[in-house]
């Protein structure tokens, strides 16, 4: 009676709160200078990186996109929760966009924050077509600053996305330049004694998978906002001024370490989602995510926002400063990270030229249990509060035990775990989970064949949820690789042992050897994208479909009966 | 390299848990003249109820004469734990270190507080108590009064040092007539 009563107010309502914003992009060839190269590219309105979309939180918008491209287009707005309609994935929204049509999204603005939007057809994206969303909230934030700069950072390719894609089919280690040596091979040797570093090696090679493997894309230039570092973006402020810097990631395959010399940074929002504010010196963004932070630059001078490759092979570089044109001292890359066995997990000795044939049998008899440092569910009585500072390098729960990806800041300062991350004011009520499903990251670098349990995307089922229900996933990371996972359409309730408190994101990093967990509620209705947001592993294979089941009958999927013209990634 | 960085580590971290116990905590951060001095009810010329939510103060500037006794009514209206704190900004710097203590030993626990542990002796008669009279801080839901006679000028805040809270924004102006 009561929620009949409020949804005919609602409908009363709707009309006079729906203030419709209207948006033109145009989707167009473009030139990219990065200061190290000039290439050919993809971009909006003329630019790479396309505008940044402000919306208003409960506003309706309407966006024309307009195709000046030879080749279908689509866009997806990062994180935002819309009709899956609007979701803009060809061959699961909707067909594309076709050369010279101009395609019309529409959808109401239900939440507030900093996202991103890009292409997903083909490589568009990694090729330029990217852009920022800010969305400003209908109530105060919880936090206050003076102004606000977003900070979108790529990893650009003299390459096009679809030679790099070729070039790692044909030969998986293309990109990979800091692999090991023979003189690596002899001082290990003097080391670590000859028949361990024998013995280290043969492992790795039974991964077929080689030890420098951070990251599978080496030679980009880092660009923020899309100025490389010799072009150094730069944001003016006033001395004693709170800055909210909003870092987006829209790299095709690259994680960034981020830090500012002199200025620690508080991180008050991650994906989009308020968190309690916690104070940083670091802090590691994966592919697709966004962290906003607010700085507070008390001097007259410049500060550097220093954005290190992961596998240290590449830098992004940009300045805050009181004028145009002062810049501060950019720190040298440091010594890449290595992995190690413990980022192999527990299938050292494991046949993993058995993984890519799918069998699930394969699997059975290992045992998960084992990776006692990864798994969470152990952990969730334990309480984070009481952690100490000095020993979170050590033991961030979010890496495997011994793991040689556990960043470390620069100053010796704090680095941000995933451990850190609380809701500021949890968007659900927390409950059971109706079910788990278990989602093993799989593949095969020396193939460059990616995966999910083992089986691609063209050859899997969808993943078939129904409406109503609290669903736990359970990502497995069995390959070398950290996997940022991107389920469309609904949020991924990230598991970092604090109950209600869990913070809510749209991408999760899942590192090698680790387990995860993440909760969604199932409250779309309709058919939905969920891939690894690494565009050439998405591309092999690591992607999949989600139906919904169930749901309000106006908005069920039409499912199965979709085009399937623009491509998938 | 590893253990050498961990033992670096841990003498830090056990230093600066000396020079807590050593004790600014203890009544330190109500020093200084330049704030004022705590005040008697009776002697009020007016009650401000300062309301805290997550993460903001309402209101966030508030203006008082020369020499004015204030009776404060906080109330925590969110749904973590804050502070309400009378202070110049260097000496919130100084409390923040302290909170961040407080934090890692499990007394602040984001929306609540380990009273045992604040009552624990840290030694020196020094505990975490967090009882000065130029501060409270709250649970959800809780309220308590400050009263407080300001100084004749000043620059002073007011301040919830539970970190994270004061470098996002959760602070108000003092202003002089």
């Amino acid at each position: 009676m009561n929620i009949r009563l409020g949804a005919v107010v609602l409908c009363l309502l709707m009309p006079a709160l729906a203030l419709a914003g209207e948006y033109d992009l145009t989707v167009d060839r473009v030139e990219i200078d990065t200061g190290d190269f000039v290439k050919q590219g993809i971009g909006y309105n003329g630019k790479s990186p396309g505008p940044v979309l402000r919306f208003k939180e409960g506003e309706t918008v309407r966006i024309n996109v307009t195709n000046n491209l030879d080749e279908m287009t689509s866009i997806h707005w990062h994180g935002l929760i819309l009709p899956y309609q609007q979701d803009g994935v060809p061959g699961i929204s909707f067909p594309g966009i076709k050369p010279g049509e101009t395609f019309t999204y529409e959808f109401p603005i239900q939440q507030a924050g900093t996202y991103w939007f890009h292409s997903h057809s083909g490589f568009q994206e990694p090729d330029g077509a990217y852009g920022a969303i800010v969305i400003e909230p209908e109530g105060r934030e919880p936090f206050r600053y003076d102004r606000e700069y977003v900070v979108q950072l790529t990893d650009k390719h003299p390459h096009s996305g679809d030679r790099i894609m070729r070039n790692l089919k044909m030969m998986p280690d293309y990109y990979n330049r800091k692999q090991q040596t023979v003189g690596e091979f002899f001082s290990d040797s003097s080391e670590q004694g000859f028949w361990n570093t024998v013995r280290d090696r043969l492992a790795w090679g039974d991964m077929r998978m080689m030890k420098a493997d951070v990251e599978d894309l080496q030679g980009f230039t880092g660009l923020i906002n899309g100025k490389g570092p010799e072009q150094n973006w730069t944001g003016l402020f006033e001395p004693g001024e709170r800055i909210r810097l909003r870092f987006i990631n829209s790299s095709a395959m690259t994680y960034f370490d981020v830090r500012t010399p002199g200025l620690d940074m508080t991180v008050v929002q991650a994906d989009g989602n308020n968190v309690q504010p916690v104070t940083v010196d670091e802090f590691r963004i994966g592919v697709a995510e966004t962290y906003d932070v607010i700085v507070r630059p008390r001097d007259e001078q410049a500060y550097t926002i220093f954005a290190e490759s992961m596998g240290r092979s590449g830098y992004a570089r940009a300045t805050l400063a009181p004028e145009e044109g002062m810049e501060a001292a950019v720190p040298p890359l440091r010594e890449p990270a290595r992995l190690t066995m413990a980022d192999m997990g527990n299938m050292h000795g494991m046949d993993h030229g058995n993984m890519d044939m799918g069998s699930s049998d394969d699997m059975a008899g290992m045992d998960h249990s084992s990776m006692s440092g990864m798994d969470h569910s152990g952990m969730s009585g334990m309480d984070h509060g009481s952690m100490m500072m000095d020993n979170q390098a050590q033991n961030d729960p979010f890496y495997a035990r011994g793991s040689g990806l556990v960043p470390t800041a620069a100053n010796g300062g704090k680095f941000l775990s995933y451990a850190d991350l609380r809701a500021q004011n949890p968007l659900y009520e927390e409950r059971e989970p109706t079910r788990e499903i278990e989602l093993r990251l799989t593949g095969n670098m020396e193939r460059y064949s990616w995966s999910i349990n083992g089986v691609k995307y063209e050859e899997a089922d969808p993943i078939r949820l129904q409406y109503g229900e609290r669903v736990r996933f359970k990502f497995v990371n069995e390959t070398m690789m950290t996997h940022p996972m991107h389920l469309h359409g609904m949020w991924s309730i990230l598991d970092v042992g604090a109950g209600q408190w869990n913070p809510i994101k749209h991408t999760i990093n899942v590192n090698p050897g680790t387990t995860v967990y993440m909760e969604t509620e199932v409250d779309e209705p309709g058919q939905w994208a969920f891939h690894c947001h690494l565009s050439y592993h998405a591309a092999a294979g690591m992607f999949r479909k989600v139906i919904v089941e169930g749901g309000p009958d106006s908005q069920q999927a039409k499912t199965e009966a979709m085009a399937e013209d623009g491509g998938e990634a | 390299m590893n253990a050498s960085n961990l033992i670096v580590a841990g003498l830090a971290f056990s230093m600066s848990v000396s020079a807590f116990a050593a004790g600014t905590h203890g009544g330190g951060h109500g020093h200084g003249a330049s704030i004022g001095e705590p005040g008697k009810a009776s002697e009020a010329s007016r009650t401000i109820t300062v309301e805290m939510h997550d993460n903001y103060y309402e209101p966030e500037e508030i203006r008082v004469k020369p020499g004015e006794t204030v009776r404060f009514v906080v109330q925590n209206k969110g749904n973590l734990v804050h502070e309400f704190n009378i202070g110049t900004p260097g000496m919130h710097e100084a409390h923040q270190k302290e909170m961040r203590m407080m934090v890692e030993h499990g007394v602040i626990q984001g929306n609540k507080l380990n009273h045992d542990m604040m009552n624990m002796d840290m030694g020196n008669g020094h505990s975490m108590k967090h009882d000065d009279p130029n501060s409270v801080l709250l649970e959800p839901g809780q309220s308590r009064e400050v009263v407080w006679t300001f100084a004749n000028q000043g620059n002073i805040e007011f301040a919830c040092n539970v970190p994270g809270h004061y470098q996002s924004g959760m602070y108000g102006d003092v202003n002089f007539e």
